[in-house]
């Protein structure tokens, strides 16, 4: 688990980015998926990406700075949605919501600190991102439109096939990433302590033989 | 990157950011409670009318932010139909519309940075847990910066792609992405260290 006290530089940038991709994220047309047949708010893959590649805290933390800026008036929601009246609408509990799933993709998908494998990433994607922003996003929802929380699950209902495509989507991008850019998950603070003592590449990859399953 | 500010020089634009978000809140609650009453809709839709008014913005500001929650109404007004009587879905679907409709006069007339400012104040507090304004103010200016260039980033993946008459899909688009985003980030953290912001 990452410690929160010691706040690296790199946690900070790396939060920063994330937040700044999931802004991109929003921009329409900006990922066709499956040739455009599946419509897909690509945001929410954004959010099981933050916690499964960035782990728990700065993956909601990622979450939380995009929000922020949302809150204060930048349109980065998809559809160029901005501003506090989004927080004021029935959907922000989902918006809640995203934040603690990043964090809990996070615990559950990088327990340990450890290397992605496809049915961690899979399981946290589906509880964090799935489970957990609905358990929250719908009494939100019920308590905002009036509308009874059992009526208001089974419209949100609706949203749950697209939401697994999601997850899929998510756990086979997160593990090509592994493939393609292992740094991406290295916690802050080792790599920060990496590049003070070299040689740092291959104590990394010693600690990571060395890490037990 | 355009933000929904409308400059002005109104009682409302001059007003603290806090203060606003504090008089929205109070507004919001007392909607909320009295909205079984008959007179609270009009009463607080003719508010918000005369506040769009004060505030400078006139009337066609006031139906852009009426028309950008048309999927709201709609999706609200259909659910609710279903199951509740009409009269019980319109008073619903009325006191979220005007809700909505005042909060984005918030941002309609305070400024990013006075909002950001007021952010970080509102986050002190939370000093004692160990989060640091200084540093949530260099990760949302950060934030803001990367923005464009994580959206350069965007562009040239698919014109790249576009050039290769390589399909364009999703493991091709995020993957790229991410490594070069990440990548950049590390850049960005060599830079700052460089600096002396640790």
């Amino acid at each position: 688990m990452g410690n929160r006290a010691t706040t690296d530089i790199r946690d900070i940038t790396r939060i920063a980015v994330f937040a700044a991709i999931l802004a991109v994220l929003g921009i329409p047309a900006a990922i066709p998926v499956f040739g455009g047949a599946v419509p897909i708010t690509a945001q929410t893959l954004g959010v099981m990406l933050a916690g499964a590649i960035l782990g728990s805290w700065r993956g909601a933390a990622a979450v939380a700075v995009f929000e922020v800026l949302v809150l204060v008036g930048l349109p980065l929601l998809s559809g160029g949605r901005g501003g506090i009246a989004v927080f004021a609408g029935p959907s922000v509990g989902y918006l809640i919501g995203w934040i603690v799933g990043a964090f809990v993709i996070g615990v559950i998908a990088r327990a340990g600190n450890r290397p992605p494998t496809w049915w961690r990433t899979m399981l946290g994607c589906f509880v964090g991102g799935i489970v957990i922003v609905y358990a929250i996003g719908i009494p939100f929802q019920s308590l905002i439109t009036g509308l009874p929380l059992a009526k208001t699950a089974l419209f949100s209902a609706v949203f749950v096939p697209g939401d697994i495509v999601k997850v899929v989507v998510a756990t086979i991008v997160t593990l090509a990433l592994w493939r393609a850019y292992p740094r991406a998950f290295d916690r802050g603070a080792r790599a920060a302590v990496d590049l003070r003592v070299a040689p740092h590449e291959p104590v990394v990859q010693a600690e990571r033989a060395a890490a037990p399953e | 990157m355009i933000g929904l500010y409308q400059p002005g020089t109104s009682l409302l634009h001059r007003t603290p950011a806090g203060v606003k978000v504090l008089v929205f809140a109070a507004l919001t609650l007392a909607i909320a409670l009295t909205a079984g009453g008959v007179w609270t809709l009009p009463a607080a839709g003719c508010l918000t009318a005369a506040l769009y008014l004060l505030a400078g913005l006139g009337i066609r500001p006031l139906l852009r932010q009426l028309c950008a929650a048309r999927w709201i109404v709609l999706v609200m007004l259909v659910t609710q139909v279903i199951f509740l009587p009409v009269l019980v879905a319109l008073t619903n679907t009325g006191r979220v519309l005007i809700v909505i409709v005042l909060a984005a006069l918030i941002t309609l007339t305070t400024r990013i940075p006075a909002l950001l400012d007021a952010t970080e104040r509102a986050l002190a507090p939370f000093r004692r847990f160990g989060v640091n304004p200084a540093a949530i103010g260099l990760l949302l200016a950060l934030t803001i910066t990367a923005i464009p260039v994580i959206g350069g980033f965007a562009t040239a993946i698919r014109e790249a792609q576009r050039a290769r008459g390589a399909p364009v899909r999703l493991q091709t688009f995020v993957v790229p992405l991410l490594v070069m985003s990440l990548k950049h980030s590390d850049e960005l953290a060599d830079a700052l260290t460089a600096r002396g912001i640790e």
